[in-house]
C-alpha cells in the first residue's frame, strides 16, 4: 500500500512480479543491455557496488532489469529512497520491508509507533544472515536520503554485512559515506556515467526495437548528439514513435545547440495530446498519485488510463505497486513539469496544492496534507493542521511523525506561527530537551491567551504537555498542583465533548500516578494508574493504557514481589499486542521486572530484562526511569561481586537522581549502596561524604543505617555495627523486608566477627524469615552471606529449602567450578568462541554481538554455529543452559552492564 | 538583515530554453557559443548549492561555476 506507507518504497522482486514488465522482454525504450548486465553481474562479486551517475543515466532501468534476471540465481531485495527522505527510521523500515521474505511481510497497517532504528538495522542484518543463499540488497536513489544519521548508520550496516549478502547503492552523486575499509579490502565495484552510456550499437538496437526507421547517418547523429545518455535516447524514442518525419526530427535536434534534456522533454510534452499534457503538468505538484487524485488535480476523469498508457510506453511514468494503482514521474520529468507548470500557469499552482492537501487530509495522511498546505503558501492553515493533530500524536506516542511534519516548515517558523509551538514542545520533550520544550510550551500558552477563542483540545494538549514536562523534569510537586488545577477546571466544563474530558483525565491520572510511583506513594499510585488504564482502554487509547500499566510493576504493601513481576510482564505483553513493545514508555516495566528478578536471585534473567529496558529506552528514557535502571544494574554487579562496576552504576543512579527536582523513592537505597560500595572499595572518605550529603526523610532511613553498619564492619567495629542496626531490626511495625533482610545479615556478620555464633545463627534465621515470603535472595549475595549461612548447618532452621537454594546461588555466582567436575568440553571451545559465548545469555542480536566484538556478523555466525555443534545445542537457550552446566559462562561473562553497550572503551575484566 | 550577496557566473552546456531558465529567476542568461552563462547574485553557500542541485535535477551539464566578486554592502 504505497498510498499509506509514505516515505520509502520497498519492493521485493524475488518473485519477479514487481519490477516493470515480464522477465526477458524489455518494454519499448528499454533495452536488455547484455554487456551492462554482465558488468553488474561481475560487480556484485564484491560486497558493495556503487552506481554513481547523473539523472537519466539509466541506473534504475538497469537495476530493475538486472533484478529480474538475477532472481533466478539469488534473492534480490529492492528499495527506492523516496524523495527528500529525512527520516532515518522510515528509511530503515523500508529496507527491512524489502529484505523480509515475501512469506512474512510486515506491511500491515503502520504500527502506532515505529521501533528504534538500531533494532531495525539489527533486524535487517539478521534477515540477510538468515537467508540460506546469496542475497543482494539494492538501494536506489540514495541521493534522496537527507538524514546524516541514516548515512552514518549505512556505514555501520555495510561494515557488518553478513558474508552471503551484497549491496548495490545507486545515486546521482558519489555517496557521502566512508568506505575506506571496504576499499582497502578491494570489496567495492564502481559503475559510473561512462559505463552506463549507450554504445552506438545499442542505440541502433534500441531504435530498431521501437520500430523506428532511421537512416544510418541519422542514427549516428542521434547517438552523437545524446552522447548515449539514456534519458535523452528514451525521450527521443518517444518523440520519434509515430513521428511523420523522423529524419527531420533528428536533423533539427542534432543541428541546434539547446540543452539536450530540456529540448527533448519539451519536444515530448509538445507531442502529447492536450489532455495528457494538461494532466502531466497539473499532477506534477504531487510526489505520487493514483487515478482519483490525478483526476481531482486535472479536473476531469480518465487520468488512470493515461498513466497506465504512459507507463506502458515507458514515458517516464513509474507505477509504485504491483496492482499499478499508484504512480510517480521519473524525477527528471517531474522537475521539468513543475517548472513548466510554474512558468505557464503559475496562478494555478497554489490551488492545485490546496486540492492535494485536502485530498490527503481526508485520507488521514496528515504529513502530506501539511506539506501541500505549506507549498500552497497557506502557512497559518498548515500550522493549524499540525496543532490540531499534535494532541493525538502526543497521546499516541508518535514523536517521529511530529518531527517529520515539522520539517515541512523552515527553521524558526514557530515564532511566526505559535500553533507550531505545541508540536515543537512535544518533539523537544520527546528528545529530553526540557528547557527547549518549556520555552515552546510557554509560547504556545501565550498564544492561547492572546489569540482567538481557544480551542478546547489545544488547551488540553498544552495541559498534558505541561504535566509531562513537569514529570520528566522531576518537579513532582508541580505535577500534583497541575492535576489539582485540572480537576477544578474539568469540574466546570460540563458541556465539553466527553471524549476530550476523558483523554485529559487519563493524562492527568497517568502523570499523577507516575509521580506517586517515583515518590514512593504506591498505594495512591496504584489507584490512579488503574483508573487511568481502565479509562484509557475504554476510550481506545492504547498508548496511554500501556504507559499506565508500565508503571505498575512495583511491589508495595498490597502487592507482592511475585505479583509485581507478573504485572510488569503483563504490561510488556500488552505493549507488544499494541505494537509498542519497543517504545521507550515500556522501559519502567522492563526495569521493574528485571529488578524484581534480581531481588529474587535470578541474576541472568534480571540482566536480560534490564538490557531490553536500556534498548527500548535508548536516549529517550526518562530520568526517573533511568534511576531505576542504573540502580538495578548496580545491584546486579554487586551481587556478582563486581564492586567496580557496581560503583559506576550506583554513581550513575545518584547522578541521574540529582537531575530531578523532587526526591526519588529509591534515593535512600542509592545513597546507602553507593556509600557501601565506596567503603568496600576502600574509599572511606567518599563513603562518609555520600552519607553526609544525604538526609533521608523520616521513616526512610533504613538503607542509610545499613550503610553505616557496613562501614562499621569494614572498620572492624562489630559492636557499633550492631548498634546502627538495632533500630531497623526491632522496629514496630517491622521495617520493609528489603532493608530488613540486609540488616539481619549484617548483624549476623557482626556477631560472627565477635565470635557469637549463636547470635549469628539467630540473625541468619531472622534474615531467612524476612526473605522467605518474597524469596529475597539478593541481600544474601550482596553481603556474601555464605560463611554466615554455614553456621546454620549446626542449628535448626525453618527455611531449609530456601537456605539450600541460596547456598546454591551463592556458590554459582562466586566460586565457579570450584566444587564441580571439570567441564568435559571446555577446552574444545576456542578463545574467540568463548568470547561470543559470553554474549549468548544476553538479549543482543547476532548483529549487535558482532558490533560489540568489532567483527563481522559472518564471523559471529560461524562461531555460534561451532558453539552449538560443540555443546550439542540446537538453539541459543539450550546452548546457554549447557554452557552454564559446564561452567563455561559464569567466570567469563563480560558484557553485563547496560553501560557496556554504550561505552566505547573496553571494560576491564571483573 | 540579509547578508551581502556575491555575484556568480555559472556556465552550462547547451542553450537553455524558457522552462529551464525559469528555474533560475534571479540570474541573467547569456549565450556564449553553445554554452549558456548565467550571471547573478547568490546570497550564500546554501543558495549556490541550491542552484547546483537545480542544474543536476534538470539533467543539465555544469561546465563552470565561479564567484566574480562580493557585492559591496548596500548603504
Amino acid at each position: 500500500m504505497p498510498g499509506g506507507k509514505g516515505a520509502t518504497t520497498g519492493t521485493s522482486v524475488a518473485d519477479g512480479q514487481a519490477a516493470g514488465g515480464p522477465v526477458g522482454a524489455a518494454p519499448p525504450g528499454l533495452l536488455d543491455r547484455k554487456d551492462l548486465l554482465q558488468l553488474l553481474d561481475r560487480a556484485v562479486a564484491k560486497r558493495l557496488t556503487v552506481i554513481s551517475a547523473p539523472p537519466g543515466s539509466g541506473k534504475t532501468s538497469l537495476l530493475r532489469t538486472w533484478a529480474d534476471h538475477a532472481t533466478k540465481l539469488r534473492r534480490v531485495a529492492f528499495v527506492s529512497v523516496e524523495r527528500d527522505q529525512q527520516n532515518e527510521q522510515r528509511f530503515w523500515c523500508g529496507v527491512l520491508d524489502a529484505v523480509r521474505e515475501p512469506a512474512n511481510p510486515v506491511t500491515s497497517a503502520a504500527p502506532a509507533t515505529a521501533p528504534a532504528v538500531d533494532q531495525v538495522i539489527g533486524s535487517v542484518l539478521a534477515e540477510l544472515a538468515e537467508h540460506a543463499g546469496p542475497v543482494v540488497l539494492i538501494i536506489d536513489d540514495l541521493h534522496e536520503l537527507r538524514s546524516a544519521d541514516a548515512l552514518t548508520q549505512l556505514e555501520y550496516f555495510l561494515a557488518n554485512l553478513p558474508g552471503n549478502a551484497r549491496v548495490v547503492l545507486s545515486s546521482r552523486r558519489d555517496p557521502p559515506i566512508r568506505l575506506h575499509q571496504l576499499r582497502l579490502a578491494d570489496e567495492i565495484a564502481e559503475i559510473r556515467a561512462g559505463d552506463l552510456r549507450f554504445t552506438e550499437a545499442e542505440t541502433r538496437e534500441l531504435l530498431a526495437g521501437s520500430r523506428i526507421g532511421l537512416s544510418s547517418d541519422a542514427m549516428a547523429a542521434l547517438h552523437q548528439r545524446t552522447e548515449g545518455w539514456a534519458a535523452g535516447l528514451r525521450l527521443a524514442v518517444i518523440s520519434l514513435t509515430g513521428h511523420p518525419e523522423p529524419e527531420r526530427f533528428v536533423a533539427e535536434f542534432s543541428g541546434n545547440d539547446r540543452a539536450i534534456g530540456e529540448y527533448l522533454m519539451a519536444e515530448m510534452l509538445d507531442r502529447q495530446p492536450g489532455e495528457i499534457r494538461r494532466m502531466l503538468l497539473r499532477t506534477s505538484v504531487v510526489n505520487r498519485m493514483n487515478g482519483e487524485l490525478a483526476d481531482l488535480l486535472t479536473g476531469r476523469a480518465g487520468a488512470e488510463q493515461m498513466l497506465l498508457a504512459l507507463e506502458e510506453a515507458n514515458a517516464f511514468v513509474v507505477s509504485l505497486d504491483a496492482q499499478r494503482t499508484w504512480f510517480r514521474y521519473h524525477q527528471l520529468l517531474a522537475d521539468f513539469l513543475r517548472l513548466e507548470l510554474r512558468r505557464t500557469a503559475a496562478d494555478e499552482v497554489p490551488g492545485l496544492h490546496r486540492r492535494a492537501a485536502r485530498w490527503f487530509a481526508d485520507r488521514g495522511e496528515v504529513v502530506e496534507a501539511v506539506r501541500h498546505t505549506v507549498a500552497a503558501g497557506d502557512w497559518p492553515d498548515a500550522a493549524r493542521i499540525v496543532a490540531d493533530h499534535s494532541f493525538r500524536w502526543v497521546l499516541e506516542g508518535q514523536a517521529a511523525t511530529i518531527r517529520t511534519v515539522l520539517q515541512a516548515f523552515p527553521a524558526g517558523a514557530a515564532a511566526d506561527h505559535p500553533d507550531l509551538a505545541l508540536a515543537h514542545a512535544a518533539a523537544e520533550l520527546n528528545q529530553g530537551r526540557t528547557e527547549e520544550a518549556a520555552a515552546q510550551l510557554a509560547l504556545a500558552e501565550s498564544h492561547l491567551q492572546s489569540g482567538p477563542p481557544a480551542r478546547r483540545r489545544r488547551a488540553v494538549a498544552i495541559a498534558s504537555l505541561r504535566l509531562a514536562l513537569a514529570r520528566r523534569s522531576g518537579r513532582f510537586s508541580e505535577v500534583i498542583d497541575l492535576v489539582k488545577m485540572l480537576d477544578a477546571s474539568m469540574a466546570d466544563t460540563s458541556g465539553e465533548r466527553p471524549a476530550v474530558g476523558s483523554e485529559l483525565r487519563v493524562v492527568a491520572l497517568l502523570n499523577l500516578g507516575i509521580v506517586e510511583t517515583w515518590t514512593g506513594r504506591l498505594i495512591e499510585a496504584e489507584r490512579h494508574l488503574s483508573d487511568a488504564a481502565t479509562l484509557a482502554q475504554e476510550i481506545g487509547r492504547p498508548y496511554l493504557e500501556v504507559a499506565c500499566r508500565a508503571h505498575q510493576g512495583f511491589p508495595s504493601k498490597t502487592v507482592s514481589v511475585t505479583a509485581a513481576r507478573e504485572r510488569g510482564r503483563e504490561a510488556v505483553a500488552l505493549a507488544e499486542r499494541h505494537g509498542l513493545g519497543d517504545h521507550p514508555i515500556i522501559a519502567p516495566a522492563l526495569g521493574a521486572v528485571g529488578g524484581m528478578a534480581i531481588w529474587m536471585g535470578e541474576f541472568d534473567e534480571g540482566e536480560r530484562w534490564l538490557r531490553r529496558a536500556w534498548e527500548v529506552g535508548s536516549a529517550h528514557v526518562e530520568p526517573a526511569t533511568a534511576v531505576l535502571l542504573h540502580l538495578a544494574n548496580g545491584m546486579l554487579q554487586a551481587a556478582r561481586g563486581r564492586q567496580r562496576s557496581a560503583l559506576d552504576a550506583f554513581t550513575a543512579a545518584a547522578r541521574t537522581q540529582s537531575l530531578l527536582t523532587g526526591a526519588h523513592a529509591l534515593a535512600p537505597r542509592i545513597a546507602g549502596w553507593l556509600a557501601t560500595t565506596q567503603a568496600r572499595l576502600g574509599m572511606a572518605a567518599e563513603a562518609r561524604a555520600t552519607l553526609a550529603a544525604f538526609s533521608p526523610e523520616p521513616g526512610r532511613a533504613s538503607a542509610i543505617a545499613n550503610a553505616r553498619a557496613w562501614m562499621c564492619l569494614l572498620d572492624r567495629n562489630p559492636g557499633m555495627a550492631l548498634e546502627a542496626l538495632h533500630g531497623i531490626r526491632n522496629a514496630t511495625p517491622p521495617t520493609e523486608p528489603y532493608s530488613l533482610v540486609e540488616a539481619h545479615l549484617l548483624a549476623g556478620n557482626a556477631h560472627l566477627r565477635s565470635g557469637d555464633r549463636d547470635a549469628a545463627a539467630a540473625a541468619a534465621e531472622a534474615a531467612l524469615t524476612a526473605a522467605e515470603p518474597d524469596r529475597l535472595v539478593f541481600p544474601f549475595a550482596l553481603t556474601e552471606a555464605a560463611e554466615l549461612l554455614d553456621v546454620l548447618r549446626h542449628h535448626e532452621t525453618a527455611h531449609r529449602a530456601l537456605l539450600a537454594d541460596i547456598a546454591d546461588q551463592l556458590r554459582g555466582e562466586s566460586a565457579p567450578g570450584a566444587d564441580r567436575e571439570p567441564p568435559p568440553h571446555s577446552d574444545e571451545l576456542t578463545p574467540s568462541e568463548l568470547r561470543v559465548l559470553g554474549y549468548l545469555p544476553t538479549n543482543l542480536t547476532r548483529a549487535e554481538i558482532a558490533h560489540e566484538l568489532h567483527v563481522s556478523i559472518h564471523t559471529v555466525n560461524t562461531h555460534i554455529r561451532n558453539i552449538y555443534a560443540k555443546l550439542g545445542a540446537g538453539d541459543r537457550s539450550v546452548a546457554v543452559q549447557r554452557a552454564r552446566q559446564l561452567r563455561l559462562l559464569s567466570n567469563r561473562l563480560s558484557p553485563t552492564s547496560p553501560n557496556h553497550l554504550r561505552s566505547v572503551r573496553p571494560r576491564p575484566a571483573p | 538583515m540579509a547578508a551581502p550577496s556575491s555575484l556568480y557566473t555559472i556556465r552550462i552546456r547547451g542553450r537553455l530554453g524558457a522552462t529551464a531558465l525559469s528555474a533560475f529567476p534571479t540570474m541573467e542568461a547569456e549565450l556564449d557559443g553553445d554554452e549558456t552563462v548565467l550571471t547573478g547574485p547568490l546570497q550564500d553557500q546554501s543558495a549556490v548549492f541550491g542552484v547546483v542541485a537545480q542544474i543536476e535535477a534538470l539533467g543539465l551539464e555544469l561546465v563552470e561555476l565561479r564567484r566574480i566578486r562580493p557585492t559591496p554592502p548596500q548603504t
